[in-house]
C-alpha cells in the first residue's frame, strides 16, 4: 500500500474551528510567516509532542543551536499536517533536515493508514525539498499500562520501518524503547499524562534524535565548507 | 482515569498544604521550572487533567481526591474547556466544585483562578470567559471559604491580540506565560497560609 488519494489519512485537511477561537489557523498563520523570515537548517513538523519540545529548556540547549524551527500543534493529525504543509509552511524556507512526529492522534484510521498518511507527508516533503533529508519519528506507546492504542502505535511504526527506506532521502528513527516497564506500565515521570512527555521524557527522545541530526547536518556539503572556514 | 487514580493513590502518603485543582492550565505548570520554585516549596499537590471541564474536575474531586489529605487551600483553575455552555452555567459548575470542597474540607479555601483570555484575535471564547469570572467573583463574594483572583496580568495587547510569547498556541502558557501569572498567585496563596482564618 502507498499513499494514495483513498487512505483518509492521506487526505489533506484543515482543522475546523469547532471551538470559535481560531486558534489551528492562527497558528498556521505565524508558521507561514514564520517562513519569510527564518532560514531554519532543521524544521519540525508534527502534532502536540513537537509543540511541547519547544516549551522546555532541552530545546534551547539542544535544537535552537541546530537554527531550528517548530511547526507543531496540539491534536494535529496526518491529514491536518499534510494540509499546512500544502499551504505555505514549506514555502521560503530550504531546511537541510525535516524531523516529522505525527500520527499518534489519527484515532480514525487503521495503523495501515495512518503509515500511509506519514508517508504521503513525507513525499510532500522530498518532493517541495528536493535537497532535504526526512527524519520520521516512530510513535511513542502510550497509555499507563497496555491498551490497543499502544498496539496500534507499534504497528504503524512496523509498516514505516519497512516503507520509509524506499523514500530514499527518509529515514525512521525509533525513540519509544525506554519507556514502557518490564510491568508493562509507563510511568508519569516520562509521560506526565501517559502520552505527552515530561522534560525528563524529552531528554531520552533527544538523545539519539540531536545525535541523528548532528550526523546529518554534519554530512551537507554545505556544513562541511562552513567548518573548514 | 490512570491519572485519577494515581493522584487518589498519590494523597495517601502525601500532606500537602495547598492543593492545586483544574485542568490543563494546572497540569503544565508542574512540568515547569516555576512549579519546583514556586510551589513544592509550598508543600503543593497538582491534580491538573488537560481537557477537564467543570463537570469532570467535580466527578474526580467527589470520587477519592479529596479523601486522604488536608490542603490549607485549594487552587481551583477550570472552566475555559467547557465548550458549549453558558457562562451561568460554567459559574454553577464551579460553585458546585467548591461546594464539595466545603463539605470534604470544611477548613480550607477555595482559591478561584479566573479563566485568561484565548485565541490570538478576539473571540466569543474570550468574552465568555470574561463573564464567568465576572459571574464567579460575585457569587464567591458572599463565601467565607472562597475567595477568586485574577491572574491575567494582561495577556491582551492594546491591539486586541495575544502572543505566542506568553501562550504558545494562544490557550496554553509558555513558561514566560507562567511566570507572570505565577509570582503574584504564589504572594496572594502565602498571605493564605498566613492568614488562614481571614477571608
Ligand atoms: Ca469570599
Amino acid at each position: 500500500m502507498s499513499a494514495d488519494e483513498r487512505n483518509p489519512a492521506a487526505v489533506a485537511q484543515p482543522v475546523e474551528d469547532a471551538q470559535g477561537d481560531g486558534r489551528w489557523m492562527s497558528q498556521h498563520t505565524r508558521f507561514v510567516l514564520e517562513c519569510k523570515d527564518g532560514e531554519p537548517e532543521v524544521l519540525f513538523v508534527g502534532d502536540s509532542m513537537i509543540q511541547l519540545m519547544q516549551q522546555f529548556e532541552m530545546w534551547r540547549e539542544l535544537f535552537s543551536p541546530l537554527h531550528a524551527l517548530n511547526f507543531g500543534i496540539g491534536g494535529d493529525t496526518t491529514c491536518n499536517v499534510l494540509w499546512r504543509l500544502q499551504n505555505g509552511e514549506l514555502e521560503n524556507i530550504r531546511p537541510n533536515v525535516v524531523v516529522l512526529w505525527v500520527g499518534t492522534n489519527n484515532y480514525q484510521h487503521t495503523a495501515e493508514q495512518v503509515a500511509g498518511g506519514i508517508l504521503a507527508i513525507a513525499q510532500l516533503l522530498t518532493s517541495c525539498l528536493p535537497k532535504a533529508k526526512i527524519v520520521v519519528l516512530g510513535l511513542l506507546p502510550r497509555g499507563e499500562r497496555p491498551n490497543p492504542l499502544r498496539v496500534k502505535n507499534a504497528a504503524v511504526n512496523e509498516f514505516l520501518r519497512s516503507w520509509l527506506p524506499r523514500l530514499g532521502r527518509a529515514q525512521f528513527l525509533d525513540v519509544g524503547r525506554d519507556f514502557v516497564h518490564s510491568d508493562g506500565t509507563i510511568v508519569p515521570q516520562d509521560m506526565f499524562d501517559f502520552l505527552h512527555l515530561t522534560p525528563l521524557g524529552y531528554r531520552k527522545v533527544a538523545k539519539p534524535l540531536s545525535y541523528l541530526l548532528h550526523q546529518m547536518l554534519d554530512e551537507t556539503p554545505e556544513e562541511r565548507r562552513a567548518s573548514l572556514v | 482515569m490512570s491519572l485519577h487514580n494515581r493522584f487518589v493513590s498519590d494523597s495517601k502518603d502525601k500532606e500537602p498544604d495547598v492543593l492545586f485543582v483544574g485542568d490543563s492550565l494546572v497540569q503544565l505548570m508542574h512540568q515547569f521550572g516555576i512549579w519546583r520554585q514556586l510551589f513544592s516549596p509550598l508543600h503543593a499537590l497538582n491534580f491538573g487533567v488537560g481537557g477537564d471541564a467543570t463537570q469532570h474536575v467535580l466527578w474526580r474531586l467527589s470520587n477519592g481526591e479529596l479523601d486522604n489529605i488536608r490542603p490549607k487551600v485549594v487552587v481551583l483553575w477550570v472552566g475555559t474547556n467547557n465548550h458549549g455552555h453558558t457562562p451561568e452555567q460554567i459559574c454553577e459548575g464551579i460553585m458546585a466544585i467548591i461546594q464539595v470542597i466545603k463539605n470534604k474540607l470544611p477548613n480550607a479555601n477555595t482559591l478561584v483562578l479566573g479563566l485568561l483570555p484565548r485565541g490570538k484575535l478576539p473571540n466569543p471564547l474570550r468574552e465568555r470567559n470574561a463573564k464567568v469570572n465576572l459571574l464567579v467573583q460575585e457569587a464567591v463574594s458572599t463565601l467565607p471559604h472562597a475567595s477568586f483572583f485574577d491572574v491575567n496580568p494582561g495577556f491582551v495587547a492594546s491591539n486586541g491580540s495575544i502572543s505566542h510569547q506568553d501562550m504558545y498556541d494562544y490557550l496554553h502558557l509558555t513558561p514566560q506565560g507562567y511566570q507572570v501569572v505565577c509570582q503574584p498567585l504564589h504572594a496572594h496563596i502565602k498571605s493564605m497560609l498566613d492568614k488562614p482564618a481571614e477571608n
